[in-house]
């Protein structure tokens, strides 16, 4: 019984990290909390219903589709809604990334309606024996899928040019931008990265729980940051340990009988986090530049 | 030193602009208030519509919306009441509490209802029924089934089948037809309905001897229902008791068959929409839930049968459900009340409205007991067929 709860936890935790991701890695270059993360997730929920409904796609398609429309999405908002504003105040691209998170959530509304909507059958579901716990072929292509897109993240981030080129402008933005880099260039793979990673998140979610509907960005958004947040915002590994986290211990707290206080949950364990470790679970102690 | 100059005056420039906008708008306000208020003296009963059109219970408040301008039309067509048109103001406060008490108010001082048909729900009617009784006006709810909504006050009414008839009815029926022994019971906490409607099975389960071995409480909103389930898995119960709304019933009872469990769900009218039967699909098959009203060809009265098919026609042929007709009745309980006492003023037309009493309507036999409250027969017993609706029983109150 626990270890199937917490099976669902970490399927949950999942879905969570691949969001929590996005959030991470824009606010290591750019120092930038990306609100309308969320509302990308959502975009690529209601893109791989489409591409399942409309072109009568199998799961792997559409995901792959919902994925290369919320790079499109993801690079487009950065250049039009935060590029602009880089060298203002803080705050400017903060609430420039509210007011899209509103504006993308009301879009939605408008043109699918506000109630949510199944998500079509893809596949035959199928329940698997191991031992004391039961697994679903959703859950297993969830795992999988989140383990295959984290892996690839970490093997891009760490041997790849471009990934190399991010670690050096989270690591010192002006000085990489002196050493050559092109870091505009850097920004947009990071939200054409994130925004894939999170549209990915989407379309699991909704086949795991068989809705979407236009205001599912906000609860998950705000876990999945506070995953992050908790991880240690601007780590990467620190984003996948806070969702995986996050997810098991709403699941046990819904498990105990705390149903009600499930969206509280994510936010106590912040706190307490907070409180001890400043920097998060994995967050690098801050070093003032001199 | 020149610039800070430029700054006062342009600031102070731009306070008496909007000083003098501020004023002119106000003063065209009045003229338009005034309009209005000439506009009521001209023959018409205007009556509010309290619902949602958007966002969760949307599919509550639209079905309603239908019945009341079906009945409006009749007494339109027939001559009006009282030599007067009825008309309805319409207004959506898109599912939520804090909004329907705006829209309360609104259609109280700014229309000038005589009476507000609504919410479909009873959560909202408890937060708008307090607003109705303090302006005077009659609210007539033609949804809320939960406790603790005519106690607000006299002008309160509503033309329902109570939760607290057809839970104990439908309990008693599980148990003597269908031999349940052991039940699971989830309720939504967020959800007024729910959580009324939980109390009362809980006291009929007692009642009637039966084993509650699970308890699970969700959210109305929840999408992710693993946890619940898991929990619930091992309990060998003969069925769910699944008190909340249709969105959360469908999906939850997906993650049942997701998880491998065979059990159906029970519930009340909150069940009652499209959306369950088609979000829920096959998982919803063999579920079933009560409610005040069913189309049913071998049981209906005339009245009834000439409904239905006018409901038919003007909506492409699908079957009316217990909303629309509730909303149908209500118009109808409300009319002839004001017939009765010859007066569309809310203090006497309600003092007629309390004396109901074997009223047929299009739903059934409304009469209202000493405490106001509706008392309804019979009970429908609706179950999920191949898909589709189907009446599995009525159940006839005493």
């Amino acid at each position: 019984m626990l270890s199937q709860q917490i099976l669902n936890g970490i399927t949950l935790g999942a879905t969570y990290a691949l969001i929590a991701l996005g959030y991470t890695m824009v606010y290591g270059i750019i120092q930038l909390i990306n609100f309308a993360h969320g509302e990308i997730y959502m975009v690529g929920a209601f893109v791989g219903v489409f591409m399942i409904t409309v072109f009568q796609q199998g799961l792997v398609i559409s995901l792959a589709a919902a994925m290369l429309a919320c790079v499109i999405m993801g690079v487009t908002i950065e250049r039009f809604a935060y590029r602009p504003l880089r060298r203002s105040t803080r705050l400017a691209p903060l609430i420039s990334a509210i007011g899209l998170s509103i504006f993308l959530q009301t879009l939605m509304t408008k043109i699918k309606g506000p109630q949510p909507i199944p998500f079509p059958h893809v596949m035959e579901d199928a329940l698997y024996k191991l031992g004391p716990i039961e697994i679903s072929k959703v859950q297993i292509i969830i795992l999988v899928v989140a383990s295959l897109l984290m892996a690839g993240l970490h093997f891009i981030v760490k041997y790849v040019k471009i990934g190399k080129a991010m670690r050096a402008a989270s690591e010192d933005y002006d000085t990489s931008a002196l050493m050559g880099i092109n870091v505009n260039r850097v920004i947009s793979f990071t939200f054409a990265i994130g925004s894939s990673l999170a549209a990915a998140g989407g379309v699991l979610v909704g086949l795991y729980f068989n809705s979407v509907s236009p205001f599912m960005g906000v609860s998950a958004g705000l876990k999945a940051f506070c995953a992050a947040v908790l991880g240690g915002i601007g780590s990467i590994p620190g984003a996948m340990l806070g969702g995986l986290f996050i997810g098991v211990a709403e699941t046990l707290g819904i498990a105990g009988g705390f149903d009600t206080y499930k969206d509280a949950i994510a936010f106590t364990l912040l706190i307490i986090v907070l409180l001890f470790r400043p920097t998060g679970l994995l967050g690098r102690p801050i070093q003032k530049k001199v | 030193m020149k610039k800070s100059k430029i700054c006062l005056i342009l600031s102070a420039l731009m306070i008496t602009a909007l000083l003098l906008t501020g004023c002119g708008g106000s003063g065209e306000e009045k003229k338009q208030a005034e309009g209005e208020k000439a506009a009521t003296g001209g023959g018409t009963i205007k009556i509010g519509f309290l619902g949602a059109k958007t966002g969760g219970h949307a599919a509550y408040g639209v079905e309603t919306l239908k019945g009341i301008k079906m009945a409006v039309e009749d007494i339109n067509s027939a001559g009006g009441l009282l030599g007067k048109k009825i008309e309805i103001v319409e207004e959506d406060h898109g599912s939520k509490v804090s909004e329907g008490t705006t829209v309360t108010q609104k259609l109280i001082t700014r229309d000038k209802v005589v009476a507000i048909i609504g919410d479909p729900t009873t959560g909202i009617t408890k937060a708008a029924a307090p607003i109705a009784q303090q302006n005077k006006v009659v609210l007539l709810s033609a949804g809320a089934v939960g406790p603790g909504v005519v106690e607000i006050g006299d002008y309160i009414y509503r033309d329902v089948l109570l939760n607290s008839v057809g839970a104990p009815a439908v309990t008693k029926y599980l148990n003597e037809k269908l031999g349940w022994k052991k039940v699971v019971v989830v309720t939504s906490m967020n959800n007024d309905f729910s959580v009324g409607l939980t109390d009362l099975f809980k006291q009929a389960l007692i009642e009637n001897k039966m084993e509650i071995v699970g308890e699970q409480s969700i959210q109305d909103g929840d999408q992710n229902f693993a946890a619940q389930v898991t929990a619930i898995k091992d309990k060998k119960a003969d069925g769910i008791i699944f008190t909340g709304y249709y969105t959360e019933g469908a999906l939850f009872m997906k993650e049942v068959r997701k998880q491998g469990l065979k059990t159906v769900l029970v519930g009340g009218d909150g069940l009652m929409s499209d959306v369950f039967l088609k979000m829920g699909a096959e998982a919803v098959e063999g579920s079933m839930f009560f409610c005040g009203f069913a189309v049913d060809e071998t049981k209906s009265t005339d009245k009834t049968k000439k409904f239905i098919e006018a409901y038919k026609a003007g909506n492409n042929g699908v079957q009316p459900d217990y909303f629309s007709v509730q909303g149908y009745d209500a118009v109808m309980l409300i009319a002839d009340a004001i017939k009765a006492a010859n007066s569309d003023e809310p203090e006497k037309f309600r003092v007629e409205l309390a004396k109901t009493k074997n009223w047929e309507g299009v739903s059934g036999t409304i009469t209202f007991d000493e405490s106001r409250e509706p008392i309804k027969s019979p009970v429908y017993l609706l179950e999920v067929k191949e898909g589709k609706l189907a009446v599995k029983d009525t159940i006839e109150v005493k």
